[in-house]
């Protein structure tokens, strides 16, 4: 809907039309025209993009000076001295960051399958849907819209060893408590069905828009020849669908990989350590341990891993990207 | 549609819902809305029933919230949340309309680029901002402040807020701008009133997620305000209780009185934030 306007307005955009210009406006006043607007333009611009620069940019880039310094924090201010790369040699060398980091990977990966998977099929249960695809939707924006502590404190109760609803439904089954906080492999799967249940909803929504989206003539002409429904999702609309999903994967990629609330409040980092991603190694590191140095060089690598991560996805994925990225 | 008239009648209506579709659909709802249900329904157990797996509570009580509101300070966690996401939205939205309309319309040499770096940027795990953040504002002062917490939100969800609604503008027509411009109405006044009130979906969409975001974030918000005077819903929760017990009845009450303005707002304009979602995943 809003998307196909924006696709509609977006070959135009490129660099500021010259049917910018005002009728009148030829040749030499139209330049100066266009001149003023560009001032406009920046002078527009500039107040966000000032605060963006004040708050995002120059702190990542002092987050990486920070790394590459040994830190003095006292209780009246701090100290940066040196140039050393001590703090990743620290931080590589820490048996807890390489878990953090196999963790963070491993969880990701999962979660993110699992979530563009049920995601696409409840998109298509959706789809097929006659009547109430309204409240449904309604109901799908709630988990999304959720303060991910609460969601947190709620699967923590429901997970509880001892009252917890899911002990009460299995303890007959087993014959004794479930305490599925307990154990690490437990743990990590409770924490991911926690997430899926946040997250797939939103997956779902935007797979969703994009079938809407796809053109029915080409779906008709496949019915016309007669495929069937299986075959018309395998070979006509998934390949169809793939810009949506390529973005919907790297959105989620990145959003789980900075995974911090969900395991600092329902498991915080346990049993032990077992469930402590790069987040919440790095934050803990810095504001518990009170070590900056180390602390923003887990920072800085997990930004950097981030990076890195959508640059191959990018490449890989460049054909998908390009179309949905058109507008830019 | 038509409504079940007679026997026969009914039995086809009976028929045509009971199919693999709704059955699938349903199951997807009650996935969704059970944990939700588990968590008003027990704020409204009594302690000794918060134990206990009770599909519904057998003695019904308040006392969960007025607890939340007098044992634990709730209500100072409600007034900062209100005031930090209000006040962050109605900054985005002022700060974003104009950055938004000069990136989306204005000859701006290199608005490619600084789209794609303000993607980026929004992109990034926020841990790598919690550490400078915190000694910046311990410098000037602004830990445990209002206008810290207000500043770092509104720089966190500027990026996003400007990208939906540069794509709001670009979808709008050019002529009635280019008539303004003509007219020779200036620059601030052709944005308010004439491009505004035709982006007022978009305006809508950016203020519902920033106010979302606000509304939810947790990282930074533990990072810079941890005194109980400034804590925000969010962390207000998760500090809720004591090491050993988690008093999860009036955790669920206060939940559930965090949640209800947001579903309200999410439903309100649920058109909004679908548009904002897809236009996010659609557009990059």
């Amino acid at each position: 809907m809003t998307a196909t306007e924006v696709d509609a307005a977006a070959p135009g955009s490129g660099r500021g039309r010259s049917s910018r210009a005002p009728r009148g406006g030829r040749g030499a006043a139209g330049k100066v025209m266009r001149r003023r607007q560009a001032r406009l333009g920046w002078l527009f611009a500039s107040p966000a993009l000032l605060v963006v620069a004040v708050v995002m940019i120059f702190p990542i880039v002092f987050s990486v000076i920070m790394s590459l310094s040994n830190v003095d924090v006292t209780a009246s201010g701090f100290h940066l001295s040196g140039t050393t790369g001590a703090n990743y040699s620290t931080v590589f060398n820490a048996p807890r960051w390489r878990h953090a980091l196999y963790f963070t990977l491993v969880y990701t990966v999962c979660t993110v399958i699992v979530e563009m998977v049920l995601g696409t099929l409840v998109a298509l249960v959706l789809e097929r849907l006659k009547g109430g695809r309204g409240w449904m939707m309604a109901l799908l924006l709630l988990p999304w819209a959720m303060i991910t502590v609460i969601s947190a404190e709620l699967w923590g109760y429901i997970y509880n060893g001892v009252y917890g609803v899911l002990n009460a439904a299995l303890h007959p089954l087993v014959g004794h408590d479930v305490n599925v906080l307990g154990t690490s492999l437990e743990a990590t799967v409770a924490m991911a069905v926690a997430d899926i249940w946040k997250t797939t909803p939103f997956v779902a929504i935007i797979v969703l828009a994009g079938l809407v989206m796809l053109p029915s003539d080409v779906i008709e002409a496949a019915r016309i020849d007669g495929a069937n429904a299986w075959t018309i999702f395998w070979r006509v609309r998934l390949p169809l669908l793939r810009p949506v999903l390529a973005i919907a994967v790297m959105f989620r990629i990145l959003q789980a990989f900075g995974l911090f609330d969900l395991p600092f409040v329902l498991t915080n980092g346990g049993p032990g350590t077992s469930t402590e991603s790069l987040a919440v190694l790095g934050w803990r590191v810095m504001f518990n341990d009170l070590k900056f140095g180390p602390g923003a060089a887990v920072a800085t690598s997990t930004t950097a891993l981030v990076l890195i991560g959508c640059l191959i996805f990018l490449r890989v994925f460049r054909s998908q990207v390009d179309e949905g990225e058109a507008g830019i | 549609m038509s409504g079940p008239s007679g026997p026969s009648r009914r039995r086809q209506g009976w028929r045509r819902w009971v199919n693999g579709t709704n059955l699938a659909a349903l199951l997807v709802a009650l996935f969704v809305a059970l944990p939700l249900y588990w968590l008003v329904i027990t704020s409204f157990k009594s302690t000794p029933e918060v134990g206990t797996a009770h599909l519904f509570p057998h003695s019904p009580t308040g006392a969960n919230y007025s607890n939340a509101f007098s044992q634990y300070h709730f209500a100072t966690y409600i007034e900062n949340s209100v005031v930090v996401a209000v006040i962050t939205t109605v900054l985005v939205l002022g700060l974003g309309t104009f950055a938004g309309y000069a990136l989306g319309r204005l000859p701006v040499r290199g608005k490619t680029g600084v789209m794609i770096v303000l993607l980026m940027i929004s992109l990034f795990p926020t841990v790598a901002l919690a550490a400078p953040l915190y000694l910046l504002m311990r410098d000037i002062g602004w830990l445990n402040s209002y206008q810290g917490l207000i500043l770092a939100y509104t720089a966190l969800t500027l990026p996003f807020a400007i990208w939906i609604l540069r794509n709001y503008f670009l979808s709008i027509p050019k002529e009635m701008e280019e008539v303004a411009w003509v007219d020779g109405a200036s620059p601030v006044r052709t944005v308010v009133s004439v491009i505004l009130p035709q982006a007022l979906p978009g305006l809508f969409t950016a203020g519902v997620f920033t106010f979302v975001a606000a509304w939810t974030e947790f990282l930074i918000a533990l990072t810079l305000n941890n005194s109980d005077r400034y804590r925000t819903i969010p962390v207000g929760i998760a500090l809720f209780g004591g090491q050993y017990v988690t008093p999860y009845g009036t955790i669920f009450a206060a939940s559930t009185v965090a949640i209800l303005p947001i579903a309200i707002l999410v439903l309100i304009f649920r058109r909004a934030v679908v548009s904002g979602l897809t236009a996010g995943a659609v557009k990059g």
